[in-house]
């Protein structure tokens, strides 16, 4: 059997899937991604290499994405994290149904891309070179409100009150916002609750600019919080759907792509 | 899938949720962010929670007669036993609903009245809706709220207040108004009814003026943001409430006069604001002045001062004196720069001006509102021959635009702040 990773080396973690030669997902693995991007990009494959029992020879292709793929020299391809989204994606909800857009909210940007019926991207959206309604947004809030990222979800079904609102985009300001919220004895909950629904009326600002369309998908890392899942679905008014495993989308895409290129190259 | 397990808002709660958290940053800003807060202020603050954040309603035994403008005569309402609803709106979340529905760039509060009516959204819902015709938008306005299926009656306003065939034509038309609303209520208007009514909402315009008199101390003891949300109240609550919540807030500003308990600075300039009117939540200009050091002592809008200012003066208690004096009240008072010729407002900022010793006008103009927009050159030319510093700004109900705006508003109560001090 011959294998295929696909590497995504985002801006916070790097997120490695192995597929075999049907496209099933065998495994993954996620790290962060720290200072040395290549270094842990492949301290991190062979490390899954060595958990699944497999060796060197048994990863035929590998095909590289995101924010520092070029970085990493030993790729046989590499490819946009849009295109390699847009793929992972497809393949990860076909249970769910056709998906149409894809919402990815990453460590330090967000992304929506718009998909025509044979799953091609014809349409994306990024926002602007800054923080605002990242991953890396939710970072500075939970550390604001001395909390693990993690809980931020089971605060927001807590909140009883009105959501606060943070008005700022930015997430220095809104860091000194949500400190003089703090300071005013507001709620926690009502607090976490008012940044979700900041973030998600950001996201489906960027929605719209490549038109809200039946069958979401929501990714990366922020997709885990099943508080932000709440906001976003409340603020564009539909269900969307979120994968198992949101964080390795991307790679599970790119690996998919290497399974193609592969059998391409060889025939 | 992780995330099956909540329900998603209607678009009803959803728009609940977004008036919601409009009201309350505001609110808040209110409760925390300034210094001295007073205490009697608390039921005006919780008033706009319970109704923008609770949903709940004020007035579900009494027939809601709701209003466009100022000027539908409340004192006719109330002798009807009615409840005068003024639904000129603020939020931005109804602007959006309301943008469907009106051309681009029409004024944000239209676009915000005609997107309550489109969602249906009402915590005190109207039976009826008088739309007098004053300005083109608010006039077009009411064929679009009609095709909602609501019950709207067009109520004809002159845009001329000087000749005499305007004010007959006026009067005419307050007449026929309280023809229909007689009709729709099955109550006929008495002398008796109408005379406590004007004597009712006389009283709390005197409240209003004691209020005012407060602003003209050299110690400020309230700021222009709460006044705004003491009037935009007279807009819905329950008009006794209103009276009794306001005459505590006197007191309370009596000990804090004697007491010399200020909201401001040593030096902050003191502002007469002008033009498009603030209407809760949108008070975005009132709140950078007033966090950039400025204090609001008067002002000419018809969400304030326009509705308190000027008294209905009857000569003869009998009821068609009282029924011309009343649309006399309502036309040959108004400053809206709905009107061919429009002195008086240039007049009225001025003589506001000197009372209250103000440093600046800051003269505010909805973009979209025509008139506003027009009128700002030849008060801006009055303010130049009287000395008066005047600022004019332009701004919508979106709530980002904040920071080129208050950059203006800073610089212009710094450079009040200097001219103050050269003069010493």
């Amino acid at each position: 059997m011959k294998y295929f990773a696909g590497i995504d080396i985002g801006s916070t973690a790097i997120k490695i899937s192995i597929v075999d030669e049907n496209k099933n997902l065998i495994g993954s693995k996620i790290s962060a991604s720290g200072s040395m991007f290549y270094k842990y990009a492949q301290e991190t494959l062979d490390a899954l290499i060595s958990e699944l029992g497999f060796n060197n020879n048994d990863i035929v292709y590998i095909v590289a994405t995101g924010y520092g793929r070029k970085l990493y020299k030993e790729a046989d391809e590499n490819i946009s994290e849009i295109t390699a989204n847009a793929i992972g994606a497809r393949a990860a909800a076909s249970e769910f149904g056709e998906i149409k857009t894809i919402i990815n909210i990453g460590g330090q940007d967000s992304k929506a891309i718009s998909l025509d019926s044979e799953g091609n991207v014809v349409n994306f959206a990024m926002n602007d070179r800054c923080a605002a309604g990242t991953g890396k947004f939710l970072d500075v809030v939970a550390l604001k409100l001395e909390m693990d990222v993690n809980m931020l979800g089971e605060y927001h079904f807590r909140s009883k009150g009105t959501p606060l609102s943070v008005s700022s985009t930015c997430a220095v300001f809104a860091e000194s916002e949500i400190i003089g919220l703090l300071g005013n004895d507001h709620s926690i909950e009502d607090i976490v609750c008012g940044v979700h629904y900041s973030i998600a009326k950001r996201i489906v600002k960027l929605v719209k600019r490549v038109g809200i369309k039946e069958g979401i998908y929501f990714d990366g890392g922020p997709a885990l919080n099943d508080g932000l899942v709440n906001a976003i679905e409340n603020e564009i008014g539909q269900r969307i759907f979120v994968p198992k495993h949101p964080q390795i989308t991307t790679s599970f895409g790119a690996a998919i792509m290497g399974v193609d290129s592969y059998n391409y190259e060889n025939s | 899938m992780n995330n099956t397990n909540h329900n998603i808002e209607s678009p009803k709660e959803k728009q609940n949720r977004h008036k919601a958290m409009e009201a309350i940053k505001l609110l808040n800003t209110l409760r925390e962010d300034f210094k001295a807060p007073i205490s009697s202020m608390g039921y005006f603050y919780d008033l706009f929670e319970r109704v923008h954040c609770k949903h709940e309603s004020l007035h579900d035994d009494k027939t809601k007669i709701g209003t466009m403008c100022i000027q539908i005569p409340s004192e006719i309402i109330y002798a009807l036993d009615g409840i005068p609803i003024r639904l000129c709106n603020g939020f931005y979340t109804d602007d959006e609903i309301g943008s469907d529905f009106m051309p681009q760039k029409a004024c944000p509060l239209i676009k915000a009245t005609v997107g309550h009516f489109a969602s249906g959204n009402f915590t005190d819902k109207p039976d009826i809706v008088f739309s007098p015709t004053t300005c083109d938008q608010k006039t077009k306005a009411g064929t679009t709220i009609e095709s909602f299926g609501y019950k709207l009656i067009d109520v004809d306003f002159p845009r001329t207040k000087e000749s005499e065939a305007s004010r007959e034509y006026w009067r005419r038309s307050v007449k026929q108004f309280a023809v229909e609303l007689s009709k729709f209520q099955g109550k006929k208007l008495t002398k008796n009814n109408l005379k406590d009514a004007i004597k009712k909402i006389g009283y709390a315009q005197l409240l209003y003026h004691k209020l005012s008199e407060f602003r003209k101390n050299e110690i400020v003891p309230i700021l222009g943001m709460d006044v705004f949300l003491v009037t935009n109240a007279f807009f819905f609550d329950k008009i006794d409430n209103w009276i009794e919540a306001t005459e505590k807030l006197l007191s309370e500003l009596e000990i804090r006069a004697r007491e010399k308990i200020t909201v401001t600075g040593k030096a902050s300039p003191r502002i007469i604001y002008t033009g498009s009117p603030p209407i809760f939540p949108n008070y975005k200009i009132p709140q950078i002045i007033e966090e950039s050091d400025g204090i609001i002592v008067a002002d000419e809008t018809c969400s304030s001062n326009r509705m308190f200012n000027d008294m209905v003066a009857v000569d003869e208690w009998n009821i068609y004196d009282m029924m011309d004096s009343i649309s006399d009240k309502y036309l040959k008072a108004c400053t809206c720069p709905i009107f061919t010729k429009n002195e008086d407002r240039i007049r009225r900022v001025i003589q506001l001006a000197r009372e209250y010793k103000a440093d600046g006008v800051i003269y505010q103009a909805f973009a979209g509102c025509t008139v506003y927009e027009m009128e700002q050159r030849s008060v801006l030319e009055a303010m130049e021959k009287e000395g008066i510093p005047i600022l004019y700004l332009e701004s919508d109900y979106s709530p980002s635009q904040g920071g080129q705006l208050s950059t203006r508003v800073e610089a212009f109560i710094e450079s009040l702040k200097t001219r103050r001090r050269n003069k010493k």
